[in-house]
């Protein structure tokens, strides 16, 4: 590695030659500050707060930008370069409505941190106050273009990390605006709510609704948690005060590398079912309030008295690998019930599997097999759809409609792998993203790549990687039986499933909201995802820790618990 | 020598700033051993004197005509001038009034209100007029700006004390804020 020797303030230093001015600063421990840049976004220079002085040059440089030369003299804090600094910000504070006494942002904000840093205390250029648009047109976040400063990280975020290239920029100088698509309201824009931009904003022009006005982050606890709602496992934040769930960011270290969607960062605290509260037993037709005990007696003198055979219990793939295990020694073990999957399972031996993330961004060639990656696996599907950009290879192969099919350099039918397959260089860098339950035909032929390529697969739901591992067995529906346990967590449960577990003489829900409590004869609540503790299998097959951001609610115990309980009664 | 004599004047305001100032608490009276306090909003007398005073504290944004006579008076008959909170430094709350048509601004308070019934837009000659909202530096020269929303009970007592022994005020750290 070739090195340049240079100086920062006076002090000489020896750094990697092609970096920059401010990441060999950062090297020497000299603080430069920053408002454009952002440690996972490309540098810009647009803010022109980091500017530096260059060896008497007449113009002052953005250290973000500026690559580090042989013998270069660099001043961080001369006088030039802290009155730009100075005026750079007063120019900032001279443009659009910077208002901090009602910004939600306030304390968090970096525009203002570096004005109270750079002891600003009044504006000195008189704003002309045109009042710009607030765009509330999407659903969980808002975005008010008065606290604007155009850093750009909003674009950055949504061309480079998650390739979904909404947000631009429209007109020049004073009038620049951020916007979507062709000037269309967020809503109507090709925006999908992934919320990366949001994570990113340094103002307060991107608002999330719900924890808006609820604390400062010094104000609120962040649990390292892992999202359960689908098998990529994305590293989370449950940002929480006062026990309340504020909102979800994406863990930057995650294999995620910070990014969620929708539905993990947003769905998953908009819940509107109703939650269960307490354990019921159904007397005379009514589902009536039961102690623990009374209900725990219950279901297993009805297990008990059933043949072994004709009593089952399911666990869905979103139950954590505690939950899982504790299902089987309850069921399976003590009591010689078969323990079977909610979800549809793939059978036969263990799936190749051993990709990371981190290999996408190498792949010279990807292969997608037969998953629909932007509809229930969406980080997955930004991430492969970023390497448009390098001209890597992205093979779609599938029969149905499939949401990545625009950004697919090549399409073929899944008759056609082998053809597919053929079509690798020698020296390439593979990976290969697949549907867990293909048949077992294509799987062999995915085998056979593990030599050549990384492979990843993708599962239903979020931790059937685990179930798999057990051994767990999956019908063709839930079948009719004597005594029939489902444990289905939040899992919203489809008119064919209710259906045919109501065939059922006996049947136990154990999940957290009561829209399929009518099927029940008893019924045992569980905790919501942000209240439990374990792990769940993510996409790289590792075990994700899943931390509890709130305490369960009074009444309401871990599943893990339970399945105990009621195994000493078995 | 006599003490330098200190006047404070609010504007368009909510009184906050100077329900902060009160919360110097017990500091007042060291504070009233380096100045004299001619007049207040808070106090019997109301203006400084025509003779002047040293040092005036304004509060308070210009948001009608009214607030940019007294500014033009405080300015006028005070040696140096303190900008006190955000509505006097930055334009403050009220500025979100300027996004709008004033007559729609007006017709939204005294009509359409939910609240109101025979509402009309009053029309008075004795009435200031309300004009587009402005900090005060916008209508006369501002020597001196606390920011704050209000701004602390601590700020503002270092601030004063500062100012009328002649010094630059300490508006940095724990005492710079703009909420």
């Amino acid at each position: 590695m070739s090195t340049v020797n240079i100086t920062i303030n006076g002090k000489p230093l020896t750094v990697p030659a092609g970096i920059t001015v401010l990441e060999a600063a950062k090297l020497a421990g000299v603080e430069i500050p920053t408002l454009c840049h952002h440690p996972a976004l490309e540098h810009v220079g647009a803010c022109r707060l980091c500017v530096v002085e260059v060896d008497n040059q007449p113009a002052l440089q953005p250290s973000c930008s500026y690559p580090v030369f042989e013998d270069m003299h660099v001043q961080t804090e001369s006088e030039r370069v802290m009155d730009m600094r100075r005026f750079v910000l007063e120019l900032l504070f001279s443009e659009r409505n910077h208002y901090c006494m009602f910004c939600e942002m306030s304390g968090d904000c970096e525009l203002q941190t570096q004005a109270y840093n750079h002891g600003l205390v009044n504006w000195p250029y008189p704003a002309p106050h045109p009042r710009y648009p607030v765009d509330a047109s999407r659903q969980y976040f808002l975005m008010d273009h008065n606290r604007c400063i155009l850093c750009r990280r909003c674009i950055r975020a949504c061309g480079d990390i998650v390739a979904n290239h909404t947000i631009g920029v429209h007109s020049r100088g004073s009038r620049t605006m951020i916007t979507a698509d062709m000037d269309a309201p967020f809503g109507d824009s090709t925006c999908v709510e992934c919320g990366t931009c949001l994570q990113v904003c340094p103002t307060g022009a991107l608002v999330d609704r719900k924890s808006a006005y609820m604390g400062r982050r010094k104000d609120v606890t962040f649990a390292s948690s892992t999202c359960s709602f689908c098998s990529v496992g994305c590293r989370t934040l449950v940002a929480t005060r006062n026990e309340r769930p504020l909102r979800v960011e994406g863990d930057w270290d995650g294999h995620n590398t910070g990014v969620l969607c929708i539905v993990g960062r947003f769905h998953s605290l908009d819940e509107k079912r109703n939650r269960l509260a307490t354990p019921m037993i159904r007397k005379s037709g009514t589902l009536s309030p039961a102690t623990w005990d009374e209900a725990l007696d219950y279901i297993a003198k009805a297990v008990k008295a059933s043949p072994k055979e004709k009593a089952k219990a399911w666990v869905t793939g979103k139950a954590l690998n505690e939950t899982l295990d504790a299902a089987i020694s309850a069921f399976k073990d003590k009591a010689g019930v078969e323990v079977r999957s909610l979800e549809p399972l793939p059978q036969g031996g263990p799936l190749p599997n051993g990709g990371k993330m981190a290999d996408i961004d190498q792949a010279d060639r990807i292969f997608i097999i037969d998953v629909d990656l932007l509809a229930d696996h969406r980080v997955m599907g930004y991430r492969i759809r970023r390497c448009r950009e390098r001209e890597a290879a992205i093979i779609l192969c599938c029969d149905s409609d499939n949401s990545m099919v625009q950004y697919a350099t090549a399409r073929y039918p899944l008759a056609k792998l082998d053809d597919a397959l053929k079509e690798c260089r020698p020296d390439e860098k593979v990976f290969v993203v697949y549907r867990a339950d293909l048949p077992a035909a294509i799987r062999e032929k995915l085998e056979a790549l593990k030599d050549k390529a990384t492979l990843m697969p993708l599962y239903n739901a979020a931790n059937l990687a685990r179930s798999m591992s057990l051994g767990l067995k999956h019908g063709a529906e839930v079948q009719e039986c004597q005594v029939a346990y489902v444990l289905a967590r939040d899992l919203a449960l489809s008119q064919e499933q209710r259906t045919s577990i109501r065939k059922s003489a006996f049947v136990v829900l154990h999940g957290c909201y009561d829209d399929a409590a009518d099927i029940a004869d008893v019924v045992l609540p569980a905790p919501v995802w942000f209240e439990e503790e374990g792990a769940l299998i993510n996409a790289e097959g590792i075990e994700s820790p899943v931390r509890a951001a709130a305490p369960m609610p009074e009444g309401i115990r871990a599943e893990t618990s339970v399945l105990q309980d009621l195994a000493a009664r078995l | 020598m006599e003490k330098p004599k200190l006047a404070t004047d609010w504007l368009a305001d909510c009184a906050g700033c100077h329900m902060s100032l009160l919360d110097i608490d017990e500091r007042i009276v060291a504070l009233l051993e380096k100045a004299t306090l001619t007049s207040s909003p808070i106090t019997d007398l109301k203006h400084p004197p025509e003779t002047g005073v040293e040092l005036g504290v304004l509060s308070g944004a210009c948001g009608n005509t009214s607030n940019v006579a007294v500014a033009r008076m405080m300015r006028k008959r005070c040696g140096k001038l303190l900008a006190l909170g955000d509505c006097a430094v930055f334009g403050g709350i009220l500025s979100l009034r300027n996004g709008f048509d004033m007559k729609e601004a007006l017709s939204r308070a005294y009509i359409e209100s939910e609240s109101t019934v025979d509402g009309f837009i009053p029309d008075s000659e004795e009435l200031a007029k309300p004009i587009r909202n402005r900090p005060l530096d916008q209508v006369v020269e501002v020597d001196a700006y606390l920011p704050g929303c209000p701004p602390s009970a601590d700020a503002i007592f270092e601030t004063l004390v500062a100012l009328v022994e002649g010094r630059e005020p300490p508006v940095e750290g724990e005492l710079l804020k703009y909420d």
